[in-house]
């Protein structure tokens, strides 16, 4: 029966989405991938930056422009072109206070032109965001179709969020993506990508003989080429099969097998 | 001959039937507005007695007729939301019949001599001769008219009737748009004088739209009363990167900056010059309904951010070719650096080097593909010096020491510079180092002591820095 919806289904009345070219992510999200024109909040650690592994593949294959507001650092634009995003596409928008960003996420979003938004929204300093103000942005990315990304910290976890996606990430070596919220089964186990562009993990793959570091991926057979388009494909994410909750599994989950 | 009269009732709000009505606001002038409207149907427009002076014979056939052209004036493309108007032969009947409130006679012979402007001067002694219709004056004698009254006033009847041509001061639109208010109250802080200004942009659309222009550059200033300052005057230039009719992105614009100017003293009047203006492209729109795109363009969300964060906060990244890595890429503020993706619009492709701004910008160096993988997302806006033990880099805020995982990749640049302009000699090897905190990070260590001066500077002690995170 097609059109019985399951509970232990993903939904499906997703508009569109771009897909985030990791295809264990994919796998394990409504429709297979960001959810355009929907708030999707990404907590992190402070000093873990982890945005780019996790946004770039999808950034680059869409085209317009995308505004940074309120970005940790400068955007590298060399590093950024080789993987595939191009720099000149990224406006950034350096601003301290909170109220300020949420207004330029809001102005940027009601851009026709805008594709993507990414915003920073520190907890402390400047003072808190309410889930207000990021209902808010959620109505403004929907009325407009655009892809929104919140940044936000560790300490935003036990808050209530509209996002229609909440996912954190930790770990530097290896990304553990916890999806915290979807429009779905709660997913326990989280997900296990590769912290490092292809080509950078296989050149550590080298050095790491030499040096006494612990392993941090699976062994990439010196992949040194350069073609941009197939790195992603060949080198897909794992899913770990790491049970941090030992007990026995949710009845509505869904075993997180490799995609 | 067919002469139509307008005239718009006082505080009449300009009302414009092919869109962009959110400004209703009510013209500063709205006799000159109506002038200038009216120019887009015949080149002979005057301005007479209060009144605005069509004579449309001559492009009757370009819209099709006089009926179509007549429902072109009074419904279609209706400037003024109140307006009164009147039609004859000439264009003294037609303005005598505009004067009258109620039904007016149908010939002229029985219009009041108080619509004739000729006559007003003499009205006493002809009412007191029993004269107070048109074809009573004119059945007086013409020898005797012109000894008593003045050649005038029989020349003004001749041109009513049509026995000799009309000829009036044709109106012209000005090169540059330039209006006066007198505001009438003194304002004494400066986002107030938005209500004011919003009157003469009111004004500037009408001007910019019949000379189907767009508006790039304005300056409105203000005078302030003499009595309290020294500085009597006080002035605001508003620039766009792309000629636009839209008043509400200008209006928007306006009151971004004047919420950061403050009054010494009270404001008098206001007033509005147009600096630089640019003839404005076609749209073309999409024959498919779902083309149609919601929301404004991105130079306007630009101009936005811009005139409230301040054009130093909003930015773009434009690659430069240098080996130093934080000279790759120059930050300009992206309002000035013009849309590159504004690909989209007519006026992009019609003027690339304004639209696109490139020709003065270099090309994105082709970077060797085996060391570009190693670079890094984020980078430092300044380097962060390392602390170092037991010649071991230490993490920035103690986090333990750094792992070197690759390198060195040394970069050797800017040894050339002179000026403070080429930047600061860089001699650098650049390592991949891990930190149990932080993760990947790019780090550098100077030679030779890092900025030129070889000071004796053993490799030994030399300087560690932070420069790129990998995210």
């Amino acid at each position: 029966m097609p059109s019985v919806w399951r509970a232990d289904e993903l939904a499906r009345p997703v508009d569109a989405v771009v897909a985030t070219g990791h295809a264990a992510l994919d796998a394990q999200l409504p429709a297979g991938g960001w959810p355009v024109g929907a708030l999707v909040e990404v907590l992190q650690a402070q000093n873990n930056l982890n945005e780019w592994r996790l946004l770039l593949p999808a950034l680059a294959r869409c085209t317009g422009p995308v505004l940074l507001v309120g970005a940790p650092h400068r955007p590298f634009g060399p590093g950024l072109a080789a993987q595939g995003l191009d720099p000149q596409r990224l406006l950034c928008v350096t601003t301290q206070t909170t109220a300020q960003r949420l207004w330029a996420c809001e102005q940027a979003l009601r851009c026709a032109d805008v594709t993507a938004v990414l915003a920073w929204l520190p907890q402390a300093g400047s003072g808190p965001v309410r889930p207000e103000q990021l209902r808010r942005l959620q109505m403004a990315a929907s009325t407009h179709s655009k892809l929104l990304f919140v940044m936000r910290p560790l300490a935003a976890r036990e808050e209530s969020s509209p996002a229609a996606l909440r996912v954190l990430v930790n770990g530097h070596d290896r990304l553990a993506l916890h999806i915290l919220k979807r429009r779905g089964p709660p997913l326990e186990q989280p997900l296990c990508l590769p912290a490092r562009a292809a080509r950078l993990a296989a050149l550590l793959a080298v050095t790491r003989r030499q040096v006494a570091a612990p392993p941090v991926m699976r062994e990439q057979d010196g992949d040194q080429d350069g073609d941009e388009e197939g790195h992603d494909t060949n080198h897909e994410a794992v899913v770990a099969r790491i049970t941090p909750f030992p007990g026995p599994g949710h009845a509505l989950d869904r075993t997180a097998a490799a995609a | 001959m067919h002469w139509i009269a307008l005239q718009p009732l006082p505080d009449s709000a300009w009302h414009d039937a092919a869109g962009h009505d959110d400004d209703g606001a009510a013209l500063v002038d709205a006799l000159a507005a109506l002038g200038w409207w009216a120019l887009q149907f015949t080149p002979r427009v005057a301005q007479v007695e209060g009144a605005v002076l069509l004579e449309v014979s001559a492009s009757e056939r370009l819209f099709g007729g006089r009926k179509p052209l007549l429902s072109q004036i009074y419904q279609q493309n209706k400037p003024v939301a109140l307006v009164h108007y009147a039609r004859a032969a000439t264009s003294l009947i037609a303005i005598a019949r505009l004067q009258l409130s109620g039904p007016a006679p149908r010939k002229p012979d029985d219009l009041p001599l108080t619509t004739l402007l000729a006559a007003r001067p003499h009205l006493p002694t002809l009412t007191r001769i029993g004269c107070t219709t048109w074809g009573q004056l004119r059945a007086l004698p013409r020898g005797g008219l012109v000894r008593r009254f003045g050649a005038g006033l029989v020349d003004a009847l001749d041109r009513a009737y049509g026995a000799k041509p009309e000829l009036y001061p044709w109106l012209e639109l000005p090169a540059v748009f330039e209006a006066r208010l007198e505001l009438t109250a003194r304002i004494d802080n400066a986002p107030a004088l938005m209500f004011g200004a919003r009157r003469l942009l009111a004004q500037l659309h009408a001007w910019l739209r019949s000379g189907q222009r767009g508006i790039l550059a304005l300056e409105l200033g203000w005078e302030l009363d003499a009595r309290r300052q020294d500085a009597a005057q006080g002035q605001l230039v508003v620039r766009t990167a792309e000629p636009t009719l839209d008043m509400a992105h200008v209006q928007r614009l306006l009151a971004e900056n004047l919420a950061r100017v403050t009054l010494h003293a009270p404001a008098l009047y206001l007033h509005l010059r147009s600096l630089e203006t640019a003839a404005l492209p076609g749209t073309t729109t999409s024959l498919l309904p779902d083309d149609v795109r919601v929301g404004d363009s991105l130079h306007h969300l630009l101009e936005r951010l811009s005139a409230r964060l301040g054009a130093d906060h909003v930015l773009r990244a434009v690659p430069c070719a240098d080996h130093r890595p934080e000279r790759m890429q120059v930050w300009q503020p992206a309002s000035r650096a013009a849309s590159a993706f504004a690909t989209n619009s007519i006026a992009a492709r019609a003027y690339p080097a304004r639209a696109g701004g490139q020709k003065d910008t270099p090309k994105q160096p082709k970077t060797d593909a085996k060391s570009d993988a190693l670079y890094p997302t984020w980078l430092l806006t300044h380097p962060l010096k390392l602390s170092v033990r037991n010649n071991t880099p230490q993490c920035a805020d103690d986090g333990g020491p750094l792992t070197l995982l690759a390198g060195p990749q040394r970069v050797e640049a800017g040894w050339w510079g002179v000026s403070e302009k080429d930047g600061a000699c860089a001699l650098r090897d650049y390592f991949l180092a891990r930190s149990e905190q932080m993760g990947l990070l790019w780090v550098y260590q100077e030679r030779l002591g890092g900025q030129g001066r070889a000071e004796g500077k053993t490799s030994a002690g030399a300087d560690w820095y932070l420069h790129g995170l990998f995210a």
